[in-house]
C-alpha cells in the first residue's frame, strides 16, 4: 500500500515538473510529436508514424454559407485569386465564394439565344486565369463557356468526327482548359482518353488513352469459350479516367480507376505519360492494404505549384500528396463521422495552402489547414524546386527534426550538402534516405578529395620504395659480383 | 598419416584451378577425414562471407534491412541447400549407377563452393570504395564466381560418379527436380506435424477446462 502511494507521489512529481518545464521546451518538435496520427511509407514498405500535416478546422455547409443545403455537389474549382467555385449539381447552380468563404454570388442561368437557359445536373467546372467559366453540363450533353460577365461565349455540343461512332452520345463530366483555350473533356463511355477541342469548340482528337489491362484468368476463360459465349462476356476495355487537372505549365494530371497499373498520370501535349516515379514506390496511394479491401481508387487530383500534387482515394477517403519526384509527402483524411473525415468525398482543391474536400452525399466542404509540420515540409519541397538550396536545407532539417521517419527529406539535405562541398556528410544523409545515385555522386567527389589530399604522401612513399629497391638490387649485385670474384 | 598443414591449404586452391586432377585426387588419393574437415571449414567460411557481406559490404551493392539480418539464418541458408543437394544427388545417383559415396558427393559439392568465398570475400571491402558506375565490376565478378562454382560442381559430379558429361548434366537437372520434391515433402510434413500438435494441444486444453 505505502509503496503504491509512494509511486503515485513520484509520478505526480515527475508530471508536475514536466508540466512546469513544458512552456520552456515546448517547441514545434513537442507539438508535432503530440499529433502523430498520420503515416507514411518507409523505404522497406512498412507503415511508419508521421505527424499530421493537415488539420481539419472548419466545415462549410450550404446553410452556414446562406444558400440552402447543397444537393449532390460534384466538383470544386479555385482560381488563382482565391475564388472558390462550388458546383451544386443537384440544384443546377454554381456557388462562388471568396477566399474567406464568404458568398460572392450564385450562377444558375445564362442568356442563350435571347432566352434564359439553365443547367441540367452539371458534373464538372473549370475557370481559367482570365475568369472564363467552363461547365460540363452533363444532363444537356454540352460544355458551356461563359465569360467573366457570365455572358455566353459558346456552347460545345455534339462533336463531329470520323473518330467518333455515329450513335455517339456526348456526356461530358469533367473539363479543363489550357492557356491556348484548348478544351479537354472527360466524357462518360469514352475509352480513348480525353476529348480535345480547339478554341472554337471543334473536336480535334483524343489524347492519353489508358492501356488495356487484361486479367490472365479472364483471358484464359475467354480463349476457352465459344464465340457465342464470348459475345456475352464483358469486353476488355481500357479503364476510364476518373478525373483530371491542369497545371500552369499546361500538363494534364489525370487519375484513372486502374487497380494494378499506374493510376496517376501526367500527360504532355501528345498524351504521353511523363509523371516522374522516382520515389520509393510508384505514386498509387496506399501500398499496404487488406486483400479484401484492395488498392486505392483515385477519383480526384489537384496539382499545385512546384509540381506538388494531391490525389483523393474514394475507397478509404484519404488524400495523398506527392512531390514532383513522386515521393509521398503526407496523407490525411479518412472515412468516418468526425471533423476531418468524410462519407463520400468527390473533389479536392487547394486554396493557397488550405485544402478543401467536398463531400457529395453530405453536401459539405471540409477545410484543412496546414500544421507547423505540413508548412515546413511544403516550404522545403518548394525551396528545393525553386533551386534555393540553402532554404531547402534549413527547412528539411526542421522537417526531420519533427519527423525522423521521413526518409526522402534526408536526400534533400544530402543534395544541399553536396552543393556546399561537404561530401562526407552528404554521403551519410544519402545513405539515410537510400538514395544510391546521390550517394555515388557524393562518394566520387569524396574519394577524389581524399586521394588528392594524400597524393603527396603516397607518391613520396612510392618513390622512396622504388629508390630503395633499386639501391638494394645494386648493392646485392655489387656484393654478389664480389663474391663471384672471390670464388674465382 | 596426416598431411602437412601447408599442403592442406594449398590443395583446395589447386583443385579449383585444376578441377579434373583435383577431383580425381579427392576421390581416389586423399584421406576422406581431412576432406570432410576442409569441407566443413569451407561451409563455415562461406556463411561467414555472407554474414560479413550483409554487414560490411558497400552501400551501393548492399541495401540491406538491418532488422532482417540474422547470422544464424545465414548459416542455414548455406547448410540447408548444400545438404538438400547432396541428399537429392546421392538418392538419384545410387539408382543411376553412380560410383560416388555420400561423403564424396558432400566433399565435391563443398569444394566447388570455394570460388564463392575466394572471389566474394575481398569484394566485401572493395565494394566500399567503388562508385555506382564501377559496381559493374562487382556484379561481373560475382557472376563469374557463380559460373565457376557451377563448372566445379559439374566436374566434381562427373568425376565422383564416373559419368559422361551428358549424363552428368542430366543428373544435375534431375537433382534440382528432386530438391523441389523434397522441399514440397518437407513442407507437407511440417504442416501436418503442426496440425497434429495443435490438435493435441486443443484436446488437452479442452480436457483441462472441463476437468
Amino acid at each position: 500500500m505505502t509503496s503504491n502511494r509512494k509511486r503515485k507521489l513520484v509520478i505526480m512529481l515527475v508530471l508536475s515538473v514536466a508540466l512546469l518545464l513544458s512552456p520552456i521546451t515546448g517547441t514545434a518538435t513537442v507539438q508535432a510529436e503530440g499529433a502523430s496520427n498520420s503515416y507514411n511509407y518507409s523505404f522497406w514498405g512498412n507503415t511508419v508514424v508521421s505527424p499530421d500535416a493537415y488539420d481539419a478546422t472548419k466545415l462549410l455547409t450550404g446553410h452556414n454559407l446562406g444558400v440552402g443545403s447543397l444537393k449532390d455537389p460534384s466538383d470544386l474549382h479555385v482560381t488563382a485569386d482565391g475564388h472558390i467555385y462550388v458546383l451544386d449539381s443537384g440544384n443546377n447552380r454554381i456557388i462562388v465564394l471568396d477566399d474567406k468563404f464568404k458568398l460572392l454570388h450564385i450562377i444558375d442561368s445564362f442568356e442563350h439565344a435571347g432566352q434564359q437557359d439553365t443547367f441540367a445536373s452539371p458534373q464538372g467546372i473549370f475557370v481559367t486565369e482570365h475568369n472564363q467559366l467552363y461547365i460540363a453540363d452533363t444532363g444537356n450533353k454540352r460544355v458551356v463557356h461563359l465569360d467573366e460577365q457570365r455572358q455566353l461565349v459558346q456552347i460545345v455540343d455534339s462533336p463531329q468526327s470520323e473518330l467518333l461512332q455515329a450513335n455517339f452520345e456526348f456526356k461530358p463530366v469533367r473539363v479543363v482548359v489550357d492557356k491556348a483555350n484548348r478544351i479537354y473533356v472527360m466524357a462518360t463511355g469514352v475509352f480513348d482518353g480525353f476529348m480535345e477541342f480547339n478554341a472554337n469548340g471543334e473536336f480535334t482528337t483524343f489524347i492519353g488513352a489508358n492501356r488495356v489491362n487484361v486479367d490472365p484468368l479472364e483471358y484464359l476463360w475467354k480463349t476457352l469459350s465459344t464465340r457465342e459465349q464470348r459475345s456475352q462476356m464483358v469486353q476488355f476495355t481500357p479503364t476510364e479516367f476518373t478525373n483530371l487537372d491542369i497545371n500552369d505549365e499546361g500538363f494534364i494530371y489525370a487519375t484513372n480507376g486502374d487497380q494494378w497499373g499506374d493510376n496517376i498520370k501526367k500527360l504532355n501535349a501528345q498524351g504521353t505519360d511523363i509523371l516522374r516515379r522516382e520515389g520509393y514506390f510508384n505514386p498509387t496511394g496506399d501500398i499496404r492494404y487488406r486483400v479484401t479491401d484492395g488498392p486505392s481508387r483515385m477519383i480526384d487530383i489537384d496539382v499545385t505549384d512546384s509540381e506538388i500534387y494531391s490525389v483523393l482515394d474514394s475507397k478509404r477517403g484519404r488524400i495523398f500528396t506527392y512531390n514532383g519526384d513522386g515521393h509521398l509527402m503526407y496523407v490525411f483524411g479518412g472515412l468516418g463521422n468526425q471533423l476531418g473525415k468524410f462519407t463520400t468525398p468527390v473533389a479536392i482543391e487547394r486554396v493557397g495552402d488550405q485544402m478543401l474536400v467536398l463531400d457529395k452525399a453530405l453536401g459539405e466542404i471540409t477545410v484543412f489547414e496546414t500544421t507547423a509540420y505540413g508548412r515546413t515540409l511544403n516550404e522545403a519541397v518548394r525551396s528545393y524546386y525553386r533551386g534555393d538550396e540553402e532554404a531547402a536545407f534549413q527547412r528539411y532539417l526542421e522537417t526531420i527534426n519533427m519527423n525522423a521517419n521521413l526518409e526522402f527529406a534526408y536526400s534533400g539535405i544530402g543534395k544541399a550538402l553536396l552543393r556546399q562541398g561537404n561530401y562526407g556528410e552528404a554521403m551519410k544523409y544519402f545513405k539515410e534516405s537510400y538514395d544510391n545515385k546521390g550517394y555515388s555522386k557524393a562518394f566520387l567527389l569524396h574519394r577524389k578529395e581524399i586521394l588528392r589530399s594524400y597524393f603527396p604522401t603516397i607518391m613520396t612513399i612510392l618513390v622512396t620504395l622504388l629508390l630503395a629497391i633499386f639501391v638494394w638490387r645494386k648493392v646485392r649485385k655489387w656484393k654478389g659480383g664480389k663474391k663471384i670474384v672471390t670464388i674465382e | 598419416m596426416s598431411p602437412s598443414s601447408k599442403e592442406l591449404i594449398k590443395y583446395p586452391f589447386y583443385l579449383i584451378v585444376h578441377p579434373f586432377n583435383g577431383y580425381w585426387e579427392l576421390k581416389y588419393e586423399r584421406s576422406n577425414k581431412w576432406n570432410v574437415i576442409i569441407s566443413f571449414v569451407i561451409l563455415f567460411l562461406l556463411a561467414l562471407t555472407n554474414i560479413l557481406h550483409s554487414q560490411y559490404a558497400g552501400f551501393l551493392v548492399n541495401i540491406y534491412n538491418p532488422k532482417e539480418m540474422n547470422s544464424l539464418m545465414e548459416f542455414l541458408y548455406v547448410i540447408v541447400p548444400v545438404l538438400f543437394w547432396c541428399i537429392a544427388n546421392w538418392s538419384l545417383t545410387t539408382l543411376m549407377d553412380g560410383e560416388g559415396k555420400f561423403v564424396e558427393i558432400f566433399n565435391s559439392t563443398c569444394f566447388a563452393l570455394i570460388p564463392l568465398v575466394v572471389i566474394n570475400f575481398p569484394w566485401i571491402w572493395l565494394s566500399n570504395v567503388v562508385a555506382l558506375e564501377e559496381t559493374t565490376f562487382y556484379y561481373f565478378s560475382s557472376s563469374f564466381a557463380v559460373i565457376w562454382f557451377v563448372f566445379l560442381l559439374f566436374v566434381g559430379n562427373m568425376t565422383v560418379h564416373q559419368y559422361t558429361p551428358l549424363k552428368t548434366i542430366f543428373t544435375m537437372l534431375l537433382t534440382l527436380l528432386a530438391i523441389g520434391f523434397m522441399a514440397f515433402l518437407c513442407l507437407l510434413f511440417f504442416s501436418l506435424v503442426q496440425q497434429i500438435i495443435s490438435f493435441i494441444s486443443v484436446i488437452y486444453q479442452e480436457m483441462v477446462m472441463r476437468g
